[in-house]
């Protein structure tokens, strides 16, 4: 799994690819609830295109990060969900809580 | 870790058994049993009491020690592997057991967060939102403070399908899921079942004596009787079948009296005393 | 002929129950001292809650049983006394024998009754109801889950206990000493510290380490091997308490004699 992170206006990307699972989610919630909570970037953007499959602690983490975004006010948008990881979020009833984006654009401007 | 992709049929089995025989002490309870379990297939062990069923999930998992034979899950020997090994494979097996098996001194909740907390290095407040989408998934949303003696027979065993999820397992094995529940809430738990299985493409293994559940939630059906593979077949298969044995234990023909009058004789009157070694 | 090939039997079986009972204890502590240094922590709240268990509920009983065995001790030694005039003698008497010999013994035997037959109980019914298997399917270490904090409660509880126990016993005999041999409580204490040499609290303190140990040990074991059925729990928990008792007593017998013999020199 690699995480890259772009900064544009008042936004944060992260661009993630490979697996999220147990052994490097942690890493994941770390980078994601810096960025929200020490940055207090106003929009953070998750790309999700690259990631072919996410496991339960990915998805807790996400739901971390969306819940401490609330808490300030700011935005935690997810872009570019791939099958399987729709799928999960789906399971866990959570599409209709996170914002969700199909392109980064969309994300950036909505 | 490398996950493979779940609609990508791959040819090597997740279990495979090859002539597997197992003992107690000096009774022989499997004799030779061999069948392979897909990735993503459910496959229900189905038999009578005392078919040697249960003895085979323990074998699987490593339980049981096998007389001889093998046991591969994902290509590893269970029975041949180290300690740490098997521990490695056992991270990526959830099993539910025939009463549930719940620890009695913690709360469900700390029971689903068990496994996490003794192999994961996840927060503490990333474990908990686990805990409770486990629970969600299983329908006990909200019960994750209750203690496990305050939960009704079918709750209990959700709560320890949720427990067995927790890690996110491959391969999910049941014993006897619907063992001393009434047919309203078996049947609960049978949905469940069929849930996880279209929603987490698991592969999944089932023990069970329940005919109408084995139909319900089955790809494939193993009957299995005295130790001994009667069938395996697909749940159409199974039923055309016209195999004496399959017949019998689908129609619920009971044993017959086939025992000869002399061996009756013979073991009626056999030079044993009771309560004597 | 029978006779010895019996006998011959039962001792193989005992000293092979001792093996196991060993390769227990030895994996439990491994787990201990190894454990941490391998990222697995001691399960501290765990061993917190089996201290609490083992250590403080038992305070009250065993306060109660050594406080009339302080007692017991000194009318008995007192009758003896008396024959010579050395009732004042008994301070010095009830002190001793509580430090090296009852304090240690009563608390192992109070400790067995509510602990080690509980470790048993406990052990034997999570094997009936399979949640042995389900620790282990988890790829949890029974014995690294159960029975190391249990080891470390019962090493620590029971010297402590056993202090304890020391100081109720010689509250028993003061008892005696101020009715009938003329002492004030105070002077009592005094002439029972006195009569004290840290050696006889060590030693005490030493065996009941060792007490411990073999509770947990001989508890868990049989917790362990509990067979299917739930009757069979209650063969477990009466086997772990006549079998501790009996290794107790016996580990008493090699040490006391141990500290004799090495003492004399």
């Amino acid at each position: 799994m690699r995480i890259s992170i772009r900064r544009v206006d008042n936004a944060t990307i992260f661009d993630i690819s490979g697996d999220i699972d147990l052994a490097n989610s942690p890493e994941v919630r770390k980078a994601l609830l810096h960025e929200v909570r020490d940055n207090r970037r106003p929009r953070v953007v998750l790309n999700l295109s690259d990631v072919r499959y996410i496991d339960s602690s990915g998805v807790a983490s996400l739901v971390e990060s969306l819940k401490a975004s609330r808490d300030i006010g700011s935005r935690f948008i997810l872009v570019g969900l791939s099958g399987p990881a729709r799928e999960v979020l789906q399971l866990s009833r959570l599409v209709k809580v996170f914002e969700i984006y199909d392109t980064e654009v969309e994300a950036l401007t909505g | 870790m490398e996950r493979d992709d779940p609609g990508l049929v791959s040819s090597e089995p997740m279990i495979s058994v090859r002539d597997l025989h197992v003992k107690y002490g000096a009774t022989e309870i499997l004799h030779g049993v061999s069948f392979d379990v897909k990735r993503g297939e459910t496959l229900v062990i189905m038999g009578g009491s005392g078919s040697g069923k249960s003895t085979l999930v323990r074998t699987l998992i490593g339980l049981e020690k096998p007389s001889s034979g093998h046991v591969l899950i994902k290509g590893k020997d269970v029975a041949a592997i180290r300690e740490a090994e098997l521990e490695e494979v056992r991270k990526k097996i959830g099993m539910s057991f025939q009463g549930g098996a719940l620890f009695g001194s913690m709360t469900v909740g700390e029971n689903v967060a068990l496994p996490l907390r003794e192999h994961t290095k996840l927060e503490d407040s990333t474990i908990e939102i686990m805990v409770r989408l486990k629970l969600e998934q299983v329908g006990l949303e909200g019960f994750e403070y209750y203690m496990p003696s305050q939960l009704s027979g079918g709750m209990r065993k959700r709560a320890a399908v949720a427990r067995a999820l927790a890690m996110d397992p491959e391969l999910l094995f049941f014993d006897e899921p619907s063992a001393g529940l009434d047919p309203i809430i078996a049947a609960g738990i049978d949905q469940l079942i069929l849930e996880l299985k279209r929603a987490f493409h698991m592969t999944i293994l089932v023990v069970t004596h329940e005919l109408a559940s084995a139909f319900l939630i089955a790809d494939r059906i193993v009957l299995i009787d005295r130790g001994k593979i009667v069938a395996i077949g697909t749940t159409t298969e199974m039923q055309s079948s016209i195999q004496p044995r399959v017949r019998q234990f689908l129609d619920r023909v009971p044993e017959s009296e086939t025992a000869q009058e002399s061996d009756y004789l013979r073991a009626l009157t056999e030079e044993r005393r009771f309560g004597r070694a | 002929m029978e006779l010895v090939s019996q006998i011959g039997g039962s001792v193989t079986e005992g000293l092979a129950y001792i093996g196991s009972l060993a390769s227990l204890g030895g994996r439990a502590a491994l787990d201990l001292f190894i454990g941490p240094f391998h990222g697995k922590p001691v399960r501290l709240r765990r061993a917190v809650s089996q201290a609490m268990d083992v250590g403080v509920r038992a305070l009250p009983i065993l306060s109660l049983i050594t406080f009339f065995i302080g007692l017991i001790l000194a009318l008995q030694s007192a009758y003896e006394l008396r024959r010579f005039g050395a009732v004042n003698y008994v301070a010095a008497t009830v002190a001793i024998s509580m430090t090296r010999e009852l304090g240690p013994l009563i608390t192992a035997i109070v400790v067995i009754g509510r602990s080690g037959s509980s470790f048993a109980a406990e052990i034997g019914t999570m094997r009936v109801t399979e949640e042995i298997d389900a620790l282990e399917t988890m790829a949890i270490s029974p014995v690294d889950f159960l029975v190391a904090p249990k080891l470390v409660a019962m090493i620590v509880m029971l010297p402590c206990l056993t202090i304890w126990a020391n100081a109720m016993g010689i509250l028993g005999g003061s008892v005696f000493g101020v009715w009938q041999a003329g002492f004030t409580f105070v002077r009592y204490l005094q002439v029972s510290v006195d009569a004290l040499i840290l050696r006889d609290i060590t030693t005490g303190l030493i065996k009941s380490l060792m007490f411990g140990a073999t509770i947990t040990a001989v508890g868990c074991l049989e917790g362990l091997s509990t067979g299917v059925g739930a009757e069979q729990v209650g063969r477990s928990t009466t086997a772990a308490v006549v079998k501790s008792i009996f290794l107790v007593i016996m580990e008493d017998l090699v040490f006391t004699a141990l500290f004799f013999f090495v003492g004399a020199q």
